[in-house]
């Protein structure tokens, strides 16, 4: 740093005229001083010794006395030179190590001024310049930490009270504002002497301006090009600040409005869940209380239904849950053929042929046992809906890498390939091969089964695909979930 | 299965159903009551409150959603005045976002809608589980261990660890028998009273994966001990 302010003065001084000599200011003064004390003095003597040479007129004792005063006057002369050159050094020694300790930082270094003279104005200039530089170095830190102590999270009108404060403190002045919006809604002031000085610094961002900052000085107060620099700086650390806050109370406020729509979205769907699921709950529990009494086929489709009915609305709100991040399966054990048994009873599809094979050797899934009840259901209820009638299979295998497999088989007409690609999609169902062989006693779904089955099985570590077409027809539907050995711990 | 009320024969033991829905409510008082309750019945909250101050049911029934003062706020109220047993009905499931905090204030909730034979189960195990000694707050085991059963957590080396429902069954009734053995057998009835057909590998897996979760070292673990041929054990350090 040093080095680099040295190399770019050198120009500067070679300008300027050379201030310096090989010699030393105190010899060259020393040297001077003892010239014009000696010389005259000793001019006197050898003239006096020439005459006395061509033979003058003095006698001896008066010429030795002469000689004598000459020799002690050149003595005395050289003697007050050498105590003149240390008076007149002192002072410039004072001032060059007070400039020395300026430049290495201490800028409290005063030096103590007497009389007018010229070193006198040297030293007053000198005290002033430390001074000036004292100060501006206070207020740049002052700024520095003001800045430093900016957040976004502040708010924007706790900024700008923030740092009209700072800025009033940073540069002792009297007072200081921050107006927010266009700088020329405020036209400059005069500056009369005597009065507060009044300052100005626009709070401007690439392309923008923000607002202004001004305030008063005292009438006294010096206020160099360097001055302007600083409160500029410091306006334009601050437009940036104000500039984040306000972004951030944006982004602030539309999270907490997106919060509240997302609450309000679940309290509305817990109340449109709540609202269908009691009525039927009783509608279930009464029609398998009448079973009970006397068992009857139409009850049975009564509950049935109420039970498909359910389930759409639970698929419903895992839509919603899917689509807000907020699914959170609990990994349980379970063993997967008896979720899958349970599913199939659960669906009631007396008509169709149902085989289960289970080749999983007790090992366990871990899973969510209610979202795994969703999925089989889903891919069970779709089965039996495309497969035509013909028996729906399903096989528990297990997988190198710890992994259950639950293949779900029908026998119906398969997947179209053009299907393929958009069965997981949302809203989308079967192509028209599967719908064809749908029939109307099943009816359509909702199109979600398989888009929320998949979103599900991935939750929990394991992932729902649909197997490549085989040559025996039909569709077959993978479920793959972490797997745990049956063994004793 | 583990069939039958809790608490001594003959002496039957009273439940506080509280639901908004007339036909939900007459039709669950008449199921308990078939199965040897004593069961009172409240519209709402406030009626629960009433009744509630005449004498304390041994388990109350809550609706999660009524009209004014909905089930939790119900739940927290019936805490504030004594520790009795609630299972919350709901059509929310451990998916929401609300089940963790019914889970805090409830012993239990069931999701709408439900079997009787699920709820019966639930209800049998809360009955059970109330003679049981486990302090509501951190149960401290060791310097690396504390549960928090209450809220389904166990604190492992300063680090909280979530629970799943089964495990913290598990736990609990472990803790309550705490440096005893409990068989096999009654932990998977207490862990799966409502599944049908769970086998003892439920429970060999689950505790393998608790001490996964537990322990420092699950190949040698000193909380969770296994007792050959018998069950497991639960001690502290």
């Amino acid at each position: 740093m040093t080095e680099l302010d040295e190399t770019a003065a050198l120009p500067d001084s070679e300008a300027s005229p050379r201030i310096g000599s090989r010699f030393s200011f105190r010899t060259r003064l020393m040297f001077g001083l003892v010239a014009a004390a000696v010389l005259p003095v000793a001019g006197f003597g050898v003239a006096l010794a020439a005459t006395q040479v061509a033979g003058g007129g003095l006698p001896e004792n008066i010429v030795r006395l002469l000689l004598f005063a000459i020799a002690v006057a050149a003595m005395l002369g050289v003697m007050l030179a050498y105590v003149l050159t240390a008076d007149l050094l002192r002072p410039l020694r004072t001032l060059a190590s007070a400039v020395q300790r300026v430049a290495a930082g201490d800028l409290s270094t005063r030096l103590d001024v007497a009389g007018e003279d010229e070193l006198a104005s040297l030293a007053e200039s000198h005290n002033r310049l430390a001074a000036d530089l004292e100060r501006r170095n206070r207020e740049l830190g002052r700024i520095l930490i003001a800045i430093g102590e900016t957040s976004p999270r502040d708010g924007v009108a706790r900024l700008v009270a923030k740092a009209a404060a700072d800025a009033r403190t940073a540069f002792e002045m009297i007072d200081a504002q921050i107006h927010l919006g266009d700088p020329a809604d405020i036209p400059p002031e005069d500056d009369v002497p005597g009065d507060p000085r009044p300052v100005r610094a626009i709070l401007e961002l690439p392309g923008e301006r923000l607002g202004l900052l001004s305030g008063h000085l005292p009438a006294t107060r010096t206020w160099e090009p360097a001055d302007g620099d600083l409160l500029e700086l410091f306006a334009s650390e601050i437009a940036v600040a104000i500039r984040n806050a306000q972004l951030f109370e944006q982004v602030e406020a539309q999270t907490e409005r997106l919060l509240e729509l997302d609450a309000a979205k679940d309290d509305f769907l817990r109340g449109v869940s709540h609202n269908l699921q009691t009525p039927l709950t009783s509608i279930r529990a009464y029609a398998e209380q009448l079973t009970g009494d006397r068992p009857d086929r139409r009850l049975t489709i009564i509950v049935e239904q109420a039970e498909r009915l359910s389930r759409l609305v639970r698929q419903l709100l895992a839509v919603s849950r899917i689509e807000s991040g907020a699914l959170r399966p609990r990994a349980e054990v379970l063993a997967p053929a008896n979720h899958v048994r349970r599913a199939w009873e659960a669906l009631g599809a007396d008509g169709t042929e149902f085989e289960l094979i289970d080749h999983a050797h007790g090992w366990l899934a871990v899973a969510d046992p209610d979202q795994l009840d969703q999925v089989l259901w889903a891919l069970l209820d779709n089965a039996v809906r495309y497969g035509g009638g013909d028996p729906v299979t399903a096989t528990i295998e297990r997988e190198t890498g710890d992994r259950i497999r639950v293949q779900i088989a029908d026998r119906g007409p398969g997947i179209d390939d053009n299907d393929r690609v958009r069965l997981f999609q949302r809203y989308a169902r079967g192509g028209p091969a599967e719908a064809a062989a749908a029939g109307s006693a099943t009816g359509g779904g909702t199109g979600l089964g398989l888009y929320v089955s998949r979103e599900l099985c991935r939750a929990m570590r394991g992932d729902l695909v649909l197997e490549p077409a085989s040559a025996r027809g039909g569709a077959t539907f993978s479920v793959v979930l972490p797997g745990e050995a049956p063994e004793d711990a | 299965m583990i069939g039958g009320t809790a608490g001594a024969p003959g002496e039957e033991l009273r439940v506080l159903i509280v639901d908004d829905d007339p036909q939900l409510l007459i039709l669950l008082a008449e199921q308990l009551r078939s199965d040897g309750f004593e069961v009172i019945t409240a519209r709402d909250g406030e009626e629960a409150l009433r009744r509630l101050a005449r004498g304390w049911p041994d388990l109350l029934i809550i609706d999660m959603m009524m009209p004014r003062m909905d089930g939790l706020t119900l739940a927290r109220e019936v805490k504030a005045q004594a520790d009795l047993p609630i299972i919350v009905l709901t059509a929310i499931d451990a998916a929401d976002s609300k089940a963790d905090l019914l889970e805090e204030v409830a012993e239990d909730y069931i999701t709408k809608p439900y079997h009787y034979p699920e709820l019966r189960a639930r209800i049998n195990r809360i009955l059970r589980r109330v003679g049981d000694r486990v302090p509501r707050q951190g149960l401290v085991l060791g310097p690396t261990l504390t549960l928090e059963l209450h809220r389904r957590a166990a604190i492992v080396r300063g680090t909280e660890v979530a629970l799943t429902p089964t495990e913290s069954r598990l736990l609990y009734a472990l803790a309550a028998n705490l440096g005893q053995t409990v068989t096999t057998e009654s932990l998977l009835a207490r862990g799966w009273a409502e599944t049908e057909d769970a086998d003892p590998s439920y429970v060999w897996v689950t505790m393998r994966r608790l001490r996964q979760k537990l322990e420092v070292n699950p190949s040698h673990p000193s909380y969770l001990q296994t007792v050959r041929g018998i069950g497991y054990r639960l001690q502290s350090t």
